[in-house]
């Protein structure tokens, strides 16, 4: 068993921030790490760090003192084949922050160099934490390592979506080469209760099956760890079909509610009807799970 | 007859009582989204049901429930109840509809029963195997096959047979077709799996993978289906 993924140890024994010079042409290698601590009703960010291009900017209380709203950047606008980015971040108890982006994440041609994103978030007791960034974008040529870990204590909770978007649609691009190996692992209480792999290349065979994407150029996956899903909502939830969304004909959306967890899968041609999907779900799930109404982040309509 | 040989033809008398579906363990019952994919007019004769069942035979059953399978096998192997315990953990984890998870429990919990309920297996095989916590499926075929010395690749081609068996006769009851349709898609498939199993045992960790999005769509959506044959 040499896959550190399985193996909640050798996770936590690495390091908090990368080290090594930054010269000439070499890849990024930039980390963030954050701390949340709520204090009297109030959520704070009361650590950072950072290394190389990843901050987070000022955060925002959009939604009243108990949800701390971050943005987090990465101000060359790109992933290059090489680069490697990584976030931490670390919830004390009863905290709650909301992260989101404020653009897609592009993934550049690698040029022979995978780039990744490693993120790594752990959540005391009681802590909520919404992951909620805008699509990645794989340019034609990318080879992309995308990784997330999360670590729940008694009672956090978390939400996160990721969308992928294979091609630049606006260009009519197709991800004709490169490859992309995606993870996302959910423990709590050290127990794993989620986890989803990708490995995919142009012409892997779940790229066309009519089991897999189906040829699609867009898929998301939206999953909340919060327990079981009360039936009601549920039955709300798969209202958010494709023609009381408005979305495209031909895309595939479908939820399910497992004993941990909650899980929403798009499918289709457009990124930004999967986040309007998403969004959608959110607002009826965002009440259940962290007892207060979905409030958007405003940087989501620039 | 030299016990060796005598050994190989015990563990076939096994591999086939595992296989057979007389085998107490409900698989007849699921269907695993093919029900929706004929529903919803994606599978719809013969043709559409082989390309669907090879389809999720190579990107769910070799990227991601074979290999598991030989990974538990291994684990039963060296005795490493940890093993066991994390790689059942990481079946049940990737297991992402409500009706997928729950078919493997249900299926892993019969199995286990009626492993039990023989009375004649080894006394600390049961303690192991009952210290499981809802053991998935595959973890408990596992415990078995390792325990009545079937191969690791035998096993493999025994339960992605069973597999295939069990959706081609879910078409079957369901498009429908006829007997000879069935059996000309289990000829093809068939035909694939030596290579398919090869295939699943040269997989690394890393190269485990559980995305078949509109597979797993399929289960979502069968939840909910109006009128089926088949548990959800």
């Amino acid at each position: 068993m040499n896959d550190p993924y399985l193996s909640h140890e050798a996770m936590q024994n690495q390091p908090c921030a990368t080290t090594g010079a930054q010269a000439g042409m070499a890849p990024w290698q930039a980390s963030l790490t954050l701390e949340f601590a709520e204090k009297n009703g109030r959520s704070s960010l009361s650590k950072k760090c950072h290394q190389g291009p990843l901050v987070i900017q000022k955060v925002l209380y959009p939604e009243g003192q108990s949800v701390c709203h971050g943005i987090i950047v990465h101000p060359p606008g790109g992933v290059a084949g090489g680069d490697a980015l990584r976030l931490e971040v670390q919830l004390g108890q009863s905290s709650h922050a909301l992260l989101t982006t404020p653009g897609a994440s592009k993934w550049y041609k690698a040029n022979g160099r995978e780039a990744s994103q490693h993120l790594k978030f752990d959540l005391a007791t009681a802590a909520h934490l919404e992951w909620l960034p805008q699509e990645n974008i794989l340019f034609d040529g990318a080879m992309l390592n995308l990784s997330a870990e999360i670590n729940l204590a008694q009672d956090a909770n978390y939400a996160g979506w990721e969308i992928l978007c294979f091609g630049r649609q606006a260009s009519r691009e197709q991800w004709q080469s490169g490859q992309l190996q995606q993870r996302l692992v959910i423990r709590r209480e050290h127990k794993m209760i989620w986890q989803e792999r990708a490995v995919l290349k142009p012409d892997s065979r779940v790229i066309a099956s009519m089991a897999g994407l189906c040829g699609k150029v867009v898929s998301g996956s939206f999953v909340v760890a919060a327990g079981l899903l009360p039936e009601t909502l549920l039955a709300e939830c798969r209202q958010m079909t494709v023609e009381q969304m408005t979305v495209e004909s031909g895309a595939q959306m479908a939820v399910t509610a497992l004993p941990e967890i909650f899980s929403a899968r798009y499918i289709g041609l457009s990124s930004q009807s999967a986040r309007q999907y998403f969004e959608a779900l959110w607002h009826i799930l965002r009440p259940w799970y962290a007892n207060r109404p979905a409030s958007r982040p405003r940087i989501w309509n620039t | 007859m030299p016990s060796e040989i005598g050994n190989h033809r015990l563990a076939l008398s096994r591999m086939l009582q595992l296989a057979s579906t007389m085998l107490p363990v409900g698989a007849y019952s699921y269907s695993q989204g093919l029900e929706w994919a004929i529903e919803s007019g994606t599978v719809h004769d013969a043709n559409t049901a082989q390309l669907w069942v090879n389809d999720v035979l190579h990107i769910y059953q070799t990227s991601f429930e074979l290999p598991v399978l030989q990974r538990l096998y291994q684990a039963w192997q060296a005795g490493d109840e940890s093993a066991i315990s994390t790689w059942d953990a990481f079946f049940k984890a990737g297991r992402d509809t409500a009706e997928a998870l729950a078919e493997t429990r249900q299926m892993g919990y019969s199995l286990r029963r009626l492993l039990n309920d023989l009375q004649q297996l080894p006394a600390d095989f049961l303690a192991k195997l009952n210290r499981l916590n809802e053991p998935a499926f595959p973890t408990v075929y596992a415990g078995a096959a390792c325990l009545w010395q079937i191969g690791a690749q035998d096993m493999l081609h025994t339960y992605a047979w069973s597999w295939m068996e069990n959706q081609v006769s879910a078409a079957m009851k369901t498009i429908p077709l006829g007997q000879v349709a069935g059996q000309k898609i289990m000829l093809a498939l068939g035909q694939l799996l030596p290579q398919i199993i090869e295939q699943a045992m040269q997989l690394h960790d890393d190269e485990i993978s559980n995305f078949a999005p509109a597979l797993s769509m399929a289960g979502c959506l069968h939840e909910t289906q109006y009128s089926r044959l088949f548990r959800s």
